[in-house]
């Protein structure tokens, strides 16, 4: 027999595996599609470093005039947004999260630290975890600039915040990657988290509504639950910067305690998920349990479509089963009503004298709804071979000539926009009252030009930079970085024209001026869509090669 | 002579500097149960996708029942079945639902592709679980749907990508049954399998491909007359291989044809130096 090769350097694996990325990273660029990912992740990039650099500014400066003004421990009112963006960030915008798959690591002889370090290192390097580290730094750096005594504790105490974030942010992906790798219970996180994520757009309304009036329960609640928050990882590191300051050190030692017990805690969370997967847990679907039927031996007859082929009509066909099967997918589709309601919570006027947009405008409550419809709907029209994955190389071995299928898929998403438009209508007629049949019509005619705008580079981008939608996993991205890219130009393009031409119809108080120039618009839009879709097949032919191995390819 | 179900002249794909197929020329007979064989990366893969239109060659041409493949794309994809590598099915659909759904797309009316999808799902085994999605499917039973659906429309040649590829043999005895029944029909079967045994008893015909290349063509009892007949001829058995030859008394099985056409076989004396 060979000798075994010597027991594995830690390091050594690290480097590898930091290599192995960097030749991905290398490789991607071979081809035109690698090319464009990294010009617009450059851009992104560009972005969040704005942000972070804003972010050291404000959180910095925030830190600094607290601490001046000795009120150590308001610097929670700092440390609790910085906390809440580095765990919902990842959750939220999972197409700026790259969240790569470890277990392929399993079969290296790799010592179970090693496993939990790469496993926390490399599902780290996140723009989140980015900028919340570097807001901290800002937060250091202001502590320092107005009591330089108190820096070093202060950064101790960061640090340890820190250290708890990445951990919190581990372990809340480790387990919703757990729950979510069965399909039901993905469905049901998936609307619990959209219904968490939206009751936070509740908040501002809310405040507005009752922030200015006096409500004597609110603030004995609120006096209840302030100290608490002490006991909270931002609260106890406030509270042990403040303890410092004010040069008492049981406080401070208590405070770092706390966050030093949060710390194992959720390192313990995070250990129990981490030793399954070392172990070789699998989280591929389990298969469900057998449905004994009656139904066997027939199936039921696909739909008919007026005026389309029958393959025409079972594209569409599958497109809606496809979007009601998927829970989170379909909950989105609501979004716009309940925009409109938040909307309808925040008073008219206040007593600073601003008020909402619709409290002053109720008018503008059904275009205000039906572009938000339409960018929900962005959705579905950016990527839309994405959720298809293997099923793609039907399109191209079936005898239906590609332009039906794009057809198809945009008459799908046309139609659900259709009955979206329609609900919103409803929606802001029963919340504003009706809608003006100027308004109604020019909102109409405005979505008719931005619709086939959205087309035409939706199904351009889909053939060009598709990207497999895995439904089972969690915060793998679901679309490109060009093509997330490329929908933010169009949107701001299309809906600031739209906006722009619809509120200066309405100052002139000629609201069919707007509806013209939609008109007109949408004529030309049109054209360019027909006209591209006649080119779409040979568009996909040349890209097929492509398309196939992005979509087919293993997550 | 009868039109070819499959001709290829000059076929070539190039990736770059790497030629995967080079110059093929394929004939192959309506009704033929033909295996398309080769090592990994010989070009098994590049070819079917080829001939199915999923990649468009380099260089060449492809006629598919008498109709050239560039010029008549669709109304050869009328005529044909595919299982691709992958499957090509679709995770949230229903069994039931997806062979409607391919149904539909190879042009059956609503009622005929329900009572088709109806048919399969009962002769593969799939009817049982009709709420089930196609993603909670067990590998085996996706390769069914995947046949399944690739015959719904009754096509006259029927390609295959590694069918057998990780089926157990239950599920292996099902889609054998059903290519059966299709080659008693007349269609024509284009499979290719690394499961040599599968290939020797199902096959009629032959190819092997070699790097891109192809080097053997016809029937099984061509291709081992003319392996036996070099053998005769004391070729390379002498050069420090691995012998590949038949037990005296007993035909050569495919695998040893095989290994003996694309001189896979491994030299004797070779070893790893730290493998000892």
């Amino acid at each position: 027999m060979a000798e075994l090769s010597a027991a594995p350097n830690v390091r050594e694996q690290l480097t590898a595996i930091a290599r192995v990325r960097w030749q991905l990273f290398v490789n991607s660029l071979r081809t035109l599609r690698g090319r464009l990912e990294l010009v617009s992740h450059v851009f992104i990039t560009l972005g969040f470093a704005m942000g972070g650099i804003g972010g050291v500014v404000v959180s910095g400066g925030g830190a600094w005039y607290v601490i001046s003004h000795g009120k150590a421990e308001w610097l929670a009112a700092i440390l609790w947004p910085i906390l809440l963006f580095w765990q919902l960030f990842p959750v939220v915008a999972t197409a700026f999260t790259e969240n790569f798959d470890t277990s392929n690591l399993l079969r290296f002889p790799i010592s179970y630290s090693s496993f939990v370090l790469i496993r926390i290192a490399y599902g780290s390097l996140e723009p989140a975890t980015m900028l919340g580290s570097l807001w901290l730094l800002g937060v250091a750096a202001g502590i320092g600039i107005a009591s330089p005594h108190l820096f070093f504790w202060s950064a101790l105490v960061l640090l340890l915040f820190a250290v708890m974030n990445i951990l919190l942010a581990r372990m809340i992906f480790s387990w919703v990657e757990r729950w979510l790798a069965q399909r039901r219970i993905r469905e049901i996180l998936g609307v619990l988290f959209l219904l968490f994520i939206i009751s936070f757009q509740l908040i501002g309304p809310l405040m507005s509504r009752y922030g200015n009036r006096e409500h004597p329960q609110i603030l004995q609640l609120a006096q209840w639950i302030l100290p608490l928050q002490r006991f909270l990882p931002p609260g106890s590191a406030a509270s042990s910067i403040a303890g410092a300051a004010g040069a008492d050190f049981t406080v401070a030692a208590e405070g770092f305690g706390i966050l030093s017990a949060y710390c194992l805690a959720i390192f313990w969370l995070l250990n129990m998920r981490m030793r399954a997967q070392f172990r070789g847990e699998n989280l591929s679907e389990a298969p469900a349990p057998a449905e004994l039927s009656g139904e066997r031996g027939t199936t039921r007859v696909g739909w008919s479509l007026p005026g389309v082929s029958g393959s025409v009509a079972a594209i569409f066909e599958k497109e809606i089963h496809y979007l009601s099967r998927s829970g989170p997918m379909l909950f989105t589709l609501i979004m716009p009503l309940f925009m409109l309601f938040i909307f309808r919570l925040t008073p008219s006027t206040s007593a600073t004298g601003s008020g909402s947009l619709l409290g002053r405008s109720s008018d503008m409550a059904f275009p205000m709804g039906a572009a938000y419809a339409l960018l929900i709907l962005t959705n579905l029209v950016y990527n839309n071979f994405g959720a298809e994955g293997a099923g793609v190389q039907l399109y191209f071995t079936a005898p239906v000539p590609i332009r039906s299928v794009m057809l198809a898929k945009n008459l799908a998403h046309s139609s659900i926009l259709a009955l979206e438009m329609i609900f919103v209508w409803i929606g802001a007629s029963l919340m504003y009252g009706p809608p003006a049949l100027a308004t109604t019509v020019a909102t109409a005619a405005g979505i008719l030009f931005a619709l086939p705008v959205n087309l035409i580079v939706g199904n351009l981008l889909s053939i060009s930079s598709p990207k497999k939608i895995d439904f089972g996993t969690f915060g793998r991205q679901r679309a490109s970085n060009t093509t997330v890219f490329a929908s933010f130009g169009v949107q701001i393009v299309v809906v600031g024209l739209a906006a722009i031409t619809l509120i200066t119809a309405r100052s002139f108080g000629r609201i069919w001026l707007a509806t013209i120039a939609f008109l007109v618009l949408a004529t030309v839009a049109w054209v360019v869509y027909l006209v591209v879709l006649n080119g779409i097949a040979q568009i996909a032919f040349d890209h097929r090669e492509e398309m196939i191995a992005e979509l087919t390819r293993a997550s | 002579m009868d039109m070819p179900a499959i001709a290829t002249e000059g076929l070539t794909r190039r990736f770059g500097a790497l030629t995967a197929v080079d110059e093929m020329n394929l004939r192959v007979a309506p009704g033929q149960f033909f295996g398309f064989l080769g090592p990994n990366g010989a070009g098994k893969s590049t070819t079917i996708k080829m001939l199915t239109g999923l990649l468009a060659p380099t260089a060449g041409r492809i006629e598919v029942l008498g109709l050239d493949l560039a010029v008549n794309a669709i109304d050869v994809k009328r005529q044909i079945g595919v299982v691709p590598e992958g499957m090509a099915l679709f995770g949230r659909l229903t069994g039931a639902e997806y062979l409607n759904f391919v149904g539909r797309m190879y042009g059956l009316d609503r009622e005929t592709a329900a009572k088709r999808a109806a048919e399969l799902l009962g002769f593969m085994q799939l009817a049982d679980q009709p709420k089930k999605l196609v993603t909670d499917y067990s590998h085996g039973m996706q390769k069914k749907l995947a046949l399944a659906a690739a015959v719904i429309h009754g096509p006259k040649i029927l390609f295959l990508d590694e069918p057998f590829e990780g089926v157990d043999a239950i599920a292996s005895g099902t889609l054998k049954a059903m290519l059966q029944s299709m080659i008693s029909r007349g269609a024509t079967i284009f499979l290719t399998s690394h499961v040599l045994e599968i290939v020797e008893r199902l096959c009629s015909h032959l190819a092997i491909i070699h790097r891109g290349r192809l080097v053997a063509q016809g029937s099984l009892e061509e291709l081992r007359a003319g392996v036996e007949a070099q053998a005769a001829g004391a070729l390379p058995n002498g050069e420090g291989h691995t012998a590949v030859v038949a037990t005296p008394g007993k035909k050569l099985t495919l695998e040893q044809i095989f290994l003996r056409i694309v001189g896979g076989a491994r030299p004797a004396d070779q070893e790893l130096s730290w493998l000892s």
